[in-house]
C-alpha cells in the first residue's frame, strides 16, 4: 500500500517500532548506567532545537508586548485626544475673552498717553453694512455723552458719535458717506477733509495738485473740525490721483472698524494741540494697519 | 497484507484491552498479574495483523505492569521486554505459523520462559538487582488456557 510520501506503509510502522525499541533499550540502559550520559546526550542533541524554540518564544512574546503596548499607546492618545479635545474648547471659549483684554490692555495704554479725559466704550453692534450704519457703544447722555465727540482705537481714529440715547450712542465711522473729518499728511503738512467712500476706505479732499502726495503717507488728524485734536493716526496713503485742479488722494484707514470691541471716547471739542503718543500703542504681533 | 476484517479486529483489540485492565488491576497479586501479562504480550498482541499495533499492545502491557506499584526505582525494562517478544512472537507466527495446537502451545511456553529471563534480565538492567517472584511459574502453568484462547482467536492466515 503506498502512502502520500511514496513510502510503504509498512516501512513507516519498522521505523517506528525501530525507534520505540531503541529508545527504550537507551531509557534501561540509562537506568544501569546514568553515567554514560545519555541525557546529556539528549539535551545536546535537543539544545539548537530548545535554542530556536526559545527565541521563537521570546519573539512571540515581544510581538504580544508590542501589540498591548500598541493598545495601551492607543488608549493613551485616545486620552489625550479627549484631554486636547477639551483643550481646544477651552481655548475657543478663552479667545474672544482674551483678544477683549489684549485690546483692553492696548486702550489703556493709548488713555494713558493721550493727555484728555477720555472714556471708555464697548461696541454693542456693527451695523457699518448696513445703509447709514454704523457702530453702537454702550454709553450715552446718561454718562455726558453728546454727539460730535472724537471716538479712537488704539489702531487708530474711528470716527465721530453720531446720535445719543440714554445709555447707548451711534458712532459715524471714518469710511461713511456723510463722513467729514479735517486730516493733514504727514509729510507736506497739507490739509484737507477726510470723506469716507467705502469699507476701510476714505478720500482726502482739497488737496492741491501742487502738493507732492506720495503713497505711504501716513495720515493724522489736523485738529481743525474740533472734534479730534492734531496728530491722531487716520491711516495711510494708497493712492494718489490728479482731478482738475486738486488731488485725488484715496486713504487706507488704520482702524479696523469691523473688528473693534473697545474704544475711547474723546472729550468733546478737545484742545487742537495735544501731544499724542508719536507711535500708536500696538499689541504683540500687531502693525499699523 | 491480509487485515482482518472488521468485527475480528474489534473483538481482538477488546480482548487485548480487557487484559491490560487486567494487569491494572491485579497488581496487588503479582502472580496473577503475570498471567494477564504473559498472555497478553505473547498469546493476544501478537495475533493483531499491524506490526506497530502489537508492539503498543506489548509496550503498554510492560508500563503499565510496572507503572502502578512502582516497584522498580527505573521502569521500562518490561515494556522493552514485552516489545521485542511479542514482534518475535509475530514474526513466528506469520512466517511459520503451527499446523496444530500442541505445537502453538509449546512455543508459546517456550517464549514464556524466555520472557521470564529476558524480563528479568532488563529489569536488573534498568533497576538493579530485584526479586525474582513467582509470576512466571502461574504464567506457565496456565500457558494451556491462554494460549489455546490464542490459538482460537488467531487468523485463519495463520493456517497452512
Amino acid at each position: 500500500m503506498a502512502s502520500r510520501t511514496g513510502l510503504r506503509s509498512a516501512g513507516w510502522q519498522a521505523w517506528i517500532l525501530g525507534l520505540l525499541w531503541l529508545g527504550h533499550g537507551l531509557w534501561v540502559v540509562n537506568g544501569r548506567w546514568p553515567g554514560l550520559g545519555l541525557l546529556k546526550t539528549l539535551d545536546l542533541v535537543s539544545g539548537p532545537v530548545l535554542r530556536v524554540s526559545a527565541k521563537w518564544e521570546a519573539s512571540r512574546e515581544a510581538r504580544n508586548q508590542r501589540v498591548r503596548n500598541l493598545a495601551i499607546a492607543e488608549e493613551e492618545i485616545a486620552r489625550l485626544k479627549s484631554r486636547v479635545g477639551l483643550f481646544e474648547l477651552q481655548e475657543a471659549k478663552e479667545g474672544p475673552r482674551r483678544a477683549e483684554a489684549e485690546e483692553a490692555i492696548r486702550l489703556l495704554g493709548l488713555k494713558q498717553q493721550l493727555p484728555l479725559e477720555t472714556m471708555a466704550a464697548r461696541v454693542i453692534a456693527n451695523t457699518r453694512n448696513a445703509p447709514f450704519g454704523g457702530l453702537v457703544i454702550d454709553q450715552g447722555s446718561v454718562l455726558n455723552i453728546q454727539p460730535d465727540q472724537g471716538v479712537i482705537a488704539p489702531e487708530g481714529v474711528v470716527g465721530r458719535v453720531w446720535s445719543v440715547g440714554p445709555r447707548q450712542a451711534s458712532v459715524l465711522p471714518l469710511d461713511a458717506y456723510n463722513a467729514s473729518t479735517g486730516v493733514m499728511l504727514a509729510r507736506s503738512r497739507a490739509t484737507g477733509v477726510l470723506q469716507g467712500t467705502g469699507p476701510g476706505m476714505a478720500e482726502i479732499r482739497y488737496i492741491s495738485s501742487q502738493e507732492g502726495v506720495q503713497v505711504g503717507e501716513e495720515v493724522y488728524t489736523s485738529g481743525l473740525d474740533r472734534i479730534f485734536p492734531r496728530g491722531l493716526l487716520i491711516g495711510f496713503v494708497s493712492r494718489v490721483r490728479p482731478r482738475d485742479s486738486e488731488l485725488r488722494v484715496e486713504v487706507a484707514l488704520s482702524a479696523p472698524l469691523d473688528r473693534l470691541h473697545l474704544l475711547l471716547v474723546l472729550p468733546p471739542k478737545p484742545p487742537i494741540e495735544v501731544s499724542p503718543p508719536a507711535v500708536p500703542p500696538m499689541g504683540p504681533g500687531k502693525g499699523p494697519q | 497484507m491480509n487485515v482482518p476484517n472488521g468485527p475480528a479486529r474489534v473483538r481482538s483489540s477488546l480482548i487485548c484491552l480487557l487484559a491490560l485492565v487486567g494487569i491494572f488491576f491485579t497488581a496487588p497479586w503479582p502472580s496473577l498479574q503475570a498471567v494477564f501479562h504473559v498472555a497478553l504480550v505473547l498469546g493476544l498482541a501478537p495475533l493483531e495483523q499491524v506490526p506497530l499495533v502489537a508492539g503498543l499492545w506489548a509496550v503498554a502491557a510492560g508500563w503499565v505492569s510496572e507503572g502502578p506499584l512502582r516497584m522498580v526505582p527505573h521502569p521500562g525494562g518490561a515494556a522493552w521486554v514485552d516489545l521485542t517478544l511479542a514482534l518475535t512472537v509475530l514474526f513466528f507466527n506469520r512466517f511459520w505459523p503451527p499446523d496444530r495446537r500442541l505445537i502453538w502451545w509449546a512455543r508459546l511456553a517456550g517464549f514464556t520462559l524466555l520472557h521470564a529471563l529476558l524480563l528479568h534480565l532488563a529489569v536488573a538492567l534498568a533497576s538493579g538487582a530485584h526479586t525474582w517472584g513467582r509470576g512466571w511459574v502461574w504464567a506457565l502453568l496456565t500457558s494451556p488456557l491462554w494460549a489455546m484462547l490464542a490459538w482460537r482467536l488467531k487468523p485463519t492466515a495463520y493456517q497452512r
